[in-house]
């Protein structure tokens, strides 16, 4: 088991991006991701270079593409073969994620309160969702220094309320990126946990998607576990009703991605949130390696938990990280 | 000239796609698309403010609209879009979105422009979708081209 730092959402020449795939591999290799996604707008003829940027770049890609309709944005990764876009109205969103999923891939809500039309034509979501189980994840951060946008917020707040009424869909970042120029402000990372690490890469992340098993950082790398004397559970995974009292166990490491991102005061706050609002919160110094903080849980009337790493970035209180969800039956 | 077309759209076909279908008799070594719409900015400046006054009343939650008003100005100039798709008879041969309002494409076995997959362009019925995500101006111009170049002559637009 290990988690790998992913980059969700990319753009190349083949749409409206400014990279080759190769570029963009390479790019996201200089930053410290292992793997990024290729979710060019309604095109996945930039693959015609995948096996090639990979082996440049060292990194693997993820094949994907970024339904770019008129009524909102669907991050679709994970398929090599290409539904088709054009057919989608308000009404039928549904139809194209089982066809997605038919085909093996997972599919997100893209920056979907991002402004939409003729700002950004279809950013905004505005499908019907009938079942939020059938979507695979929220991209709840959007662009860089993601936790400070109120377009994110309204995302991530999104699945925070769909969580509350049970269902189970992960959250990720993605960049949305488009060009080459470097940016000093703080990128978002999407930690995937490979759990058979003799499978294939890409597989692997996409199983990671479709299961929540996620987390989602600026800075470091915030994991989530869940002990009772007979069991052992991780991001993603359900426990069964009779668990009466867990152990959370929350990890923080500070390590990752070294020389990428730089937390200017160390005092943060780790918070175990749930349905039923912050179950505790305490303080952290953030170091150089990884802290591990126990806290008891209480599971009656629990229906999913999660952590948050809260902080002051570029002189403002914003969320550093979160994991996605353990659920409870 | 399998296709030779021109067209005006209005904001009211904003969020519709518009096909046209050409038939290739014999598969051909290369398909040439011609494609171009105009304008591509709205100028009218009140016009544009207008736009996104409406479009925050829809999108932006009503506590952060003052402060979308007063950070209007980063969403202009407002552009007409449209982008285009290919199909063969078997299927999908990509989109090319972007928002250059004149794109010249190829599409042969060896080569295609981005967004574009080679490969064999057989006989058959095609289609260019054009996808009008948003007309802004009062009227937007377009033309498309399409015809097929065969392996001897480089293609000069006729």
């Amino acid at each position: 088991m290990r988690w790998t730092a992913c980059e969700l959402h990319a753009h190349t020449l083949h749409s409206d991006g400014k990279m080759t795939l190769t570029e963009l591999a390479s790019a996201a290799a200089k930053l410290g991701f292992e793997c990024v996604a290729l979710t060019d707008h309604n095109t996945m003829s930039g693959l015609a270079d995948k096996e090639a940027a990979e082996r440049q770049a060292g990194i693997a890609i993820l094949p994907g593409m970024e339904w770019t309709t008129f009524h909102g944005h669907m991050v679709t990764v994970g398929l090599a073969e290409y539904v088709d876009w054009r057919q989608a109205n308000t009404g039928n969103i549904h139809d194209g994620v089982s066809a997605v999923h038919a085909r093996g891939g997972v599919a997100g809500l893209a920056h979907p309160f991002r402004i939409g039309s003729p700002a950004c034509t279809g950013c905004y979501w505005e499908y019907e969702v009938e079942d939020w189980n059938d979507f695979d994840y929220i991209e709840a951060w959007s662009g860089t220094f993601a936790p400070i946008k109120t377009d994110n917020a309204r995302a991530f707040a999104l699945w925070t309320d769909k969580l509350n009424e049970g269902y189970r869909l992960a959250a990720t970042s993605g960049r949305d990126w488009h060009d080459a120029a470097e940016t000093d402000e703080p990128i978002s990372v999407t930690y995937l946990r490979l759990e058979d690490e003799s499978r294939p890469i890409g597989e692997e992340a996409v199983e990671a998607l479709r299961r929540g098993r996620v987390s989602v950082t600026i800075g470091p790398l915030v994991t989530l576990e869940a002990e009772t004397p007979a069991a052992f559970y991780r991001i993603g995974d359900v426990i069964p009703a009779d668990k009466r009292t867990v152990t959370a166990s929350i990890g923080i490491d500070f390590s990752v991605r070294q020389g990428h991102w730089a937390l200017a005061d160390p005092a943060c706050r780790i918070r175990l949130s749930s349905n039923q609002g912050v179950l505790e919160e305490r303080a952290v110094q953030a170091t150089e390696d990884t802290q591990k903080i126990r806290m008891a849980v209480q599971t009656e009337g629990l229906s999913w938990m999660r952590a948050e790493l809260w902080g002051i970035v570029r002189g403002v209180s914003a969320l550093i990280a979160f994991t996605n969800a353990i659920y409870f039956d | 000239m399998l296709i030779d077309i021109r067209a005006n759209a209005t904001p009211e076909d904003s969020r519709t796609h518009v096909r046209f279908a050409f038939q290739l008799d014999e598969p051909a070594f290369a398909v040439r698309i011609h494609f171009e719409y105009s304008p591509k900015r709205l100028d009218d400046d009140g016009r544009a403010r207008e736009l996104l006054k409406h479009s925050f009343e829809k999108y932006v939650l009503p506590e952060q609209r003052a402060l979308a008003k007063e950070r209007l100005d980063r969403y202009l100039p407002l552009n007409n879009l449209i982008t285009l798709s290919v199909d063969d008879p078997d299927g999908y041969r990509g989109a090319c979105h972007r928002h250059d309002p004149v794109q010249g494409l190829t599409i042969s076995e060896h080569d295609a422009s981005p967004g574009l997959m080679k490969g064999k362009l057989a006989a058959g019925e095609w289609t260019i979708t054009l996808s009008l995500h948003a007309i802004v101006t009062d009227s937007c111009a377009y033309r498309l081209q399409v015809w097929v170049e065969d392996g001897e002559r480089k293609g000069e637009q006729p």
